[in-house]
């Protein structure tokens, strides 16, 4: 009786600091000055506009500028050392990383999948599908058990992370035929497709939502536990960066979101939380 | 030394006032040369950075007709042939259009029809691109989709819309000019007994060759010159189209696309040559318009034996009143469904929640609390935007104008009048490219803190409305009468003197007008900020090197990438009230620019 009386005020002790630790966190920018510069990553953004949200709201006088752009764009700014922390995608190339000094930060993990329109009657592809489709070879959705219809491809600009996996786990770099649509972030191929009855395009997980369907790839479905778990491979992790070891607010705002207190940002975002 | 002497002698007050006018003298002729300087930059800039290419052997591969950059094929042929393609195809749809019109107005009766019509043209100057794209994002695109199947973007939407944004160009070019041929020739039609119609095919249109010339190239350029409507329309594949249906990229949205490469990549070095591409070919149009002798005639026998062949015959004439009734019809019509569905569509959600979200009013104003979910952030960036660059270009502007206008003659202001319009021709891409390359550079040598923000963009923006506002000075200037210009020498006044007291004053609405006009280009221009500093979320800039929101970044970002009904209803409402704040400016500039007019024109 008295050992469990012992622990169980343990375990509201530890409960407590732990609670303290939490709120430690973002007490940590109480009193700071300065901005924060973020760009890159299209799949980041609703993650860095929520925590920029509520560290600006403890403390106004912090300032957060998020810009998108994809993730060449945070390599390119990052490196250049235009922002202060570079959003990827993926991760950075041993040929970045010896150029910029660039240092990174994973914080999440995230499944990349093709994405129809809803009115698509096309419930599941196969990679070789997929592959065809991409290249140009496959032009009617007849062709793999939807409506005779031609297919819009949808495909992303040249600094999409997101295009780069797709590209290397999915179509195994394989050719993207010339004919494509290019859209510049998530969030606009979504709209895109959605639009689009015929289009098909890919995008992060997280963004997926009622407006677009994702169809079973090989029979597995893509579901962010299922690219946790290893059984959906089209995956990767997204990551900030930066150009050396990150110092000041810079180093605040990069270990509130990898710490516990933007686990739920994370997960109501669509990904899974490393750790 | 000899030169003060009999000065002091005199008195130091003339001494002061001959030190004021060599003064402005220089200052002016120096704030004039400002935009030669800023082209030989601009071109400085493109030709250094597209170099590499030379030096590192890739030329040929800049020149194939294939893009995949990550097979290190880096061919531009693509984008060049879509530019084309789209440019010429809204100007053949816009170039005959835009003749009926001015047919319309200038038509049998005169009558508020006519005259609506043309207030109506005037107006659409005022709609931003980017007000343009959105509502063809929403209400042209599945309009298409359902009339040839769910394509979603394709060339025939960009075509589309391009020709509505560069009709007003045409038709404000042409009116001008058939109107000036009208006035002047009234009586002479009158005395041949031709009908109104007979004289507007016989005489104003011959007439007008010059006006019909500048109006085609004027119009084509901006059609080749633009960015958002080609970004969001065109579907940007990089591929040579086979029907109105497929998708193409233009130089313009493949600089936006791709300026995000790494910085010493091929990729990134063909942006420059892309950029180089259109600063010839603006280049060569403005060339193409010097006056030159014998060419400012009426048109050749050809066109005006087709002219006289189709006034002789009562079905041509049908025909011609037919096509300019319609032109006219199709304008107002475009016109009036894209106001009605922006209306329709935004004023429900028009509150001061659009604005600031949850955040209550005065704080949010006196930038205590940070605004989400609204459009304030935006609105002030904007705004500082706005100020920023009038602040710098007005006063090069108007001095550079001044110099134009009195001290300059020969060659040096036939050079800066070139420059002038020349620079008025660069594509703000290609302004932002240039922006964002400086700033390159001089992180790279002189200056590793500078960055892209604010005081970025404003700068390119003041060098992109710059030659508005010498043109608007220089021309407010020169249509002072005569005996004004007399006045002050007249009265022993030394230039400086005549300049501030007598023809600055009297000039003033006309270069006001001008002012205001360039701070509404300043405010609805999206391509140049999209590269020098723009962010989609980031509050109240808080100081000059911050980096901003903009009402017209915010509109192209949502139109893209809205996630929600709400953020969907934020862009209708962003775009009304970017469209509200142009709309205003160019009221306001041309309630200005008539009063000028009026007053000294009788």
């Amino acid at each position: 009786m008295k050992r469990s009386m012992h622990f169980a005020v343990l375990a509201a002790l530890f409960l407590f600091t732990c609670t303290a630790a939490r709120a430690d966190m973002l007490q940590q920018f109480a009193g700071r000055k300065g901005k924060i510069d973020i760009a890159g990553g299209t799949a980041h953004i609703p993650v860095m506009n929520e925590a920029a949200k509520r560290i600006m709201t403890v403390n106004p006088d912090i300032r957060i500028t998020v810009e998108g752009g994809g993730t060449g764009v945070g390599v390119q700014k990052a490196g250049e050392g235009l922002v202060d922390i570079g959003n990827t995608g993926r991760a950075l190339s041993e040929e970045e990383v010896a150029k910029y000094g660039l240092v990174s930060f994973p914080f999440a993990v995230d499944g990349v999948t093709v994405v129809l329109n809803p009115a698509n009657a096309v419930k599941g592809l196969t990679s070789a599908q997929v592959q065809d489709i991409f290249a140009g070879k496959i032009t009617n959705w007849k062709d793999v058990g939807g409506a005779d219809a031609a297919i819009t491809l949808y495909t992303r600009d040249e600094a999409s992370g997101t295009r780069e996996v797709f590209w290397e786990k999915l179509l195994k770099k394989g050719a993207v035929a010339d004919r494509a649509n290019v859209v510049a972030s998530n969030g606009a191929m979504k709209v895109a497709v959605s639009q689009d009855a015929s289009g098909i395009g890919y995008m992060s997980i997280g963004f997926v939502d009622a407006t677009v369907k994702a169809p079973l790839l090989d029979g597995v479905e893509p579901s962010q536990a299922n690219a946790t778990s290893g059984a959906y491979k089209v995956a990767r992790k997204l990551f900030m960066n930066t150009k050396g070891e990150p110092q000041g607010l810079t180093k605040l705002f990069i270990d509130y979101v990898t710490g516990p207190e933007c686990t739920d940002i994370i997960s109501k975002a669509g990904y899974i939380p490393l750790k | 030394m000899r030169q003060t002497r009999p000065c002091r002698q005199n008195s130091t007050r003339f001494c002061r006032q001959l030190f004021f006018d060599r003064a402005a003298r220089t200052l002016s002729c120096g704030a004039g040369f400002v935009s030669l300087a800023t082209l030989a930059a601009i071109f400085a800039f493109l030709a250094l950075l597209s170099l590499p290419l030379f030096t590192q052997g890739q030329w040929d591969s800049v020149l194939q007709a294939v893009w995949r950059p990550f097979e290190g094929r880096y061919g531009i042929g693509p984008m060049v042939a879509g530019s084309l393609i789209l440019s010429c195809s809204a100007f053949a749809l816009a170039y005959p259009l835009g003749v009926g019109v001015c047919l319309f107005v200038l038509g049998p009766g005169g009558g508020p029809l006519r005259r609506a019509t043309m207030g109506v043209v005037t107006f659409m100057t005022a709609i931003p691109t980017v007000v343009y794209g959105f509502v063809s994002v929403f209400l042209l695109v599945p309009l298409l989709g359902r009339a040839f199947g769910g394509r979603g973007p394709s060339l025939l939407a960009a075509v589309l819309t391009l020709a509505v944004l560069v009709l007003p160009t045409i038709v404000l070019f042409l009116h001008g000019s058939m109107r000036e041929t009208e006035e002047r020739t009234r009586l002479t039609s009158a005395a041949l007994g031709f009908t109104p119609l007979q004289a507007l095919l016989l005489v104003v249109l011959p007439g007008s060759a010059a006006g019909l010339r500048t109006a085609a190239v004027m119009g084509w350029c901006r059609a080749l010159s633009d960015t958002l409507i080609p970004l969001m329309l065109a579907g940007n594949a990089p591929q040579f189209p086979d029907s109105l249906f497929d998708s193409v990229r233009t130089l313009t949205a493949h600089i936006a696309l791709v300026v995000a490469m790494d910085n010493s990549s091929p990729a990134f070095h063909s942006l420059f040559a892309c950029g180089l591409t259109l600063f010839g070919v603006s280049l060569g149009a403005q060339a193409a318009l010097r006056p030159r002798s014998g060419t400012s005639g009426p048109m050749g026998d050809r066109a005006l034996g087709l002219l006289s062949f189709m006034a002789a015959r009562p079905a041509c004439r049908a025909l011609i009143s037919a096509w300019a009734v319609l032109s006219a019809a199709a304008v107002l019509a475009s016109v009036g469904a894209l106001l009605a569905f922006l209306l329709t569509r935004s004023l429900p959600v028009l509150d001061l929640r659009l604005f600031f979200g949850d955040t209550p009013v005065l704080p949010a104003l006196l930038g205590r609390q940070p605004v989400w979910d609204g459009l304030f952030a935006a609105c002030a960036g904007t705004l500082a935007l706005v100020i920023l660059a009038s602040l710098m270009a007005i006063p090069v502007g108007v001095a550079g104008g001044v110099a134009l206008s009195q001290y300059l003659k020969g060659t040096p202001a036939a050079a800066l009048r070139f420059s002038a319009n020349a620079l008025a021709g660069v594509p703000s891409i290609v302004m932002g490219l240039f922006g964002f390359s400086v700033i390159i550079l001089l992180r790279h040598t002189v200056a590793p803190e500078a960055n892209t923000g604010l005081f970025l963009s404003a700068v390119c923006i003041a060098l992109l409305v710059l030659p508005y506002t010498i043109n608007a000075t220089a021309q407010s200037l020169d249509t002072l009468p005569g005996e004004l210009r007399l006045l002050g020498p007249s009265l022993g006044m030394t230039s400086w003197q005549s300049l501030r007291r007598i023809l600055l004053p009297a000039a003033g609405r006309g270069i006001l007008g001008g002012v205001v006009l360039s701070m509404g280009r300043a405010a609805e221009d999206t391509a140049v900020i999209l590269l020098t500093g723009v962010v989609a979320h980031g509050g109240l800039p808080r100081g000059l090197f911050d980096k901003f929101e903009a009402l017209p970044f915010t509109v192209y970002y949502l139109a893209a990438q809205y996630q929600s009904a709400h953020d969907l209803d934020k862009g209708f409402g962003a775009a009304l009230a970017l469209l509200a704040l142009t709309v205003l400016l160019f009221r306001i500039a041309r309630t200005l620019q008539g009063r000028m007019e009026r007053e000294w024109k009788h």
